[in-house]
């Protein structure tokens, strides 16, 4: 069998819509000071909420800008794969795939839109990009993962009363892979699990039982039913750690080796709880939490980019991606010899 | 028809007189859920779980009665144990005097105590004499029908870290030469008591696939 090429992650980037909402927009709203009170503990300080008019496409083409001023219009011209994962989608029949590619100016020949990898949908578009670069004779892949549900879904007046509102947040990370030896991915684990599949919901608050494609008077949101939470919580304890030794064991490498560890962030329990399965400090840990909230799939990029651009990532570095998406029907881990650093 | 008695739940107690205890009176579900959560972990440290208790548990695959039987007879640890071996009876009724390889030429006395009722097996042991037998082995045995609803056994085991696992009491009645204490393995027990019950379960199930009695001939 041939060798396959290396992929490399060579840049990670990401946009926060201008709106950074304090927790006190939704507190106001809280049915008692008891409440208003647990909220404020258990949610992160700040969030960003997209604008009314502001599209999945709109974000993912402010979040690609700074790959195009690092590596320049021509490199981002050449893109010949480009996969999508927006939460929300601005059109729910189709992809945005080609209007990005449209905004963006390229012609890439692979465009796909993928929206089963939630919170570890940049996981999931690496190992498919990864996968497509390998194996076609494309070069350069762009990776995007928008997050659009919470200026949109969780500010509706019913919604934003409820005590798990405060905690999504909006924002895109992108990420930009070549056939390269720059910065290898050197490994990536994904894995459906069927049997927790269905758990997630999309329905109307209060329930109306009105498809969300039918008038009404219900304000559609996501979540889990409530007896739910707790099985989901177990499972989101068990995938991530999992998933992240998966590929550990799949590169020959242990968890002392990593220097930074990167999740998905539905809260703060979950980021203690995973660090902790890895026994690594909260440092090599590092999170968006109090400033975005659960940025869904894009809380990796949109971590990586943070921490990259600060410069606390340095050459050289393990870095290692974990998360679990929905209700846990997916769980997917990727390890990189990080090369995206100035 | 029977007739119940009036519930009075803590009513000899003030009404904030154990703020720990959490009921549905005093936090209610909005209140415990983030409590709970909280205790809920991905990995949990050693010494949480087997800190101060060693509890360890297994199905297997074998009749409950028959397994019970086998344990509350003594000897069946000169068979399933890691280390006890030469059990004799002693002079006192019950009483079992054996040898821990553990310890080098390390005797070890041994009282069961068994509840048919309760499937319950306790082993009353004690390293050096047979005076005060402070290491509580306690095991259960659970039809698996019931808590499981298949066939066989769950065979649950206990242990509590006695102060003594710590300071021997008895200084003066260890072999002179000796350097081991019995407490010196406690970190270890979790493990060790793990592999004893894979052993109990391994052998269980061999003498059922086989059609042998569960409690072997030779025990009778």
């Amino acid at each position: 069998m041939p060798t396959l090429p290396t992929v490399s992650l060579l840049d990670v980037a990401s946009y926060l819509p201008e709106n950074r909402v304090p927790t006190e927009y939704f507190t106001q709203y809280s049915r008692s000071d008891r409440m208003a009170k647990n909220v404020m503990f258990r949610s992160p300080k700040y969030r960003h909420h997209i604008a009314r008019d502001e599209t999945a496409v709109d974000m993912i083409e402010r979040a690609a800008a700074p790959l195009i001023d690092r590596h320049g219009a021509n490199t981002i011209a050449k893109v010949d794969v480009l996969l999508t994962h927006v939460q929300l989608p601005d059109n729910p029949v189709l992809g945005s795939g080609p209007e990005v590619a449209r905004r963006l100016g390229i012609q890439p020949g692979w465009v796909i839109d993928v929206h089963n990898g939630g919170c570890a949908s940049f996981v999931h578009m690496m190992q498919l990009a990864q996968m497509i670069l390998q194996t076609t004779d494309a070069k350069t892949a762009m990776i995007a993962a928008a997050q659009n549900a919470a200026g949109s879904t969780f500010t509706q007046t019913e919604i934003r009363k409820l005590a798990h509102a405060p905690v999504p947040g909006d924002g895109c990370g992108v990420g930009l892979l070549a056939k390269s030896e720059d910065a290898p991915i050197l490994g990536v684990h994904g894995r459906t699990y069927p049997e927790f599949a269905g758990d997630m919901t999309f329905e109307a608050i209060p329930e109306s039982g009105r498809k969300y494609w039918e008038p009404g008077t219900g304000q559609p949101t996501i979540g889990f039913t409530e007896s739910k939470i707790t099985k989901v919580f177990a499972r989101g304890n068990r995938l991530v750690p999992e998933a992240a030794y998966a590929v550990l064991n799949d590169i020959g490498a242990k968890p002392n080796d990593v220097d930074v560890f990167v999740t998905n962030q539905p809260n703060r329990l979950f980021l203690r709880n995973w660090h902790d399965a890895l026994e690594l400090p909260a440092e090599k840990h590092p999170d968006t939490f109090d400033e975005c909230g659960n940025l869904f799939g894009a809380g990796i990029p949109v971590t990586l980019a943070t921490e990259n651009e600060a410069g606390r990532i340095k050459n050289g570095s393990l870095v290692l991606m974990s998360a679990f998406a929905h209700a846990g029907d997916y769980a997917g881990a990727a390890a990189v010899r990080w090369g995206a650093g100035s | 028809m029977t007739t119940s008695a009036a519930i009075h739940a803590l009513s000899d107690i003030p009404d904030d007189g154990v703020p720990s205890v959490l009921r549905v009176e005093n936090s209610d579900r909005e209140e415990t859920t983030p409590i709970i959560m909280d205790m809920l972990r991905s990995v949990y440290p050693h010494d949480q779980i087997f800190g101060d208790f060693c509890p360890v548990q297994t199905f297997v695959a074998a009749p409950p009665r028959e397994v019970y039987e086998y344990l509350s007879d003594t000897r069946s640890l000169e068979e399933w144990t890691y280390s006890l071996r030469g059990l004799e009876p002693t002079d006192e009724p019950g009483l079992w005097m054996t040898f821990d390889r553990l310890g080098d030429q390390t005797k070890c006395f041994v009282r069961t105590v068994a509840s048919p009722d309760a499937m319950t097996v306790d082993y009353h042991c004690a390293w050096d004499q047979g005076e005060h037998l402070w290491m509580i082995y306690l095991m259960r045995v659970v039809d698996a029908q019931v808590v499981l609803n298949k066939p066989g056994s769950v065979v649950m085991w206990n242990n509590c870290r006695h102060p003594f696992y710590d300071d021997n009491a008895y200084p003066d009645t260890a072999p002179a030469d000796r350097e081991e204490w019995v407490g010196d393995f406690w970190d270890m027990f979790s493990a060790g008591h793990q592999l004893e019950l894979n052993n109990l379960k391994a052998i269980c199930e061999y003498r059922a696939d086989h059609g042998l009695p569960i409690k072997p001939k030779w025990m009778d």
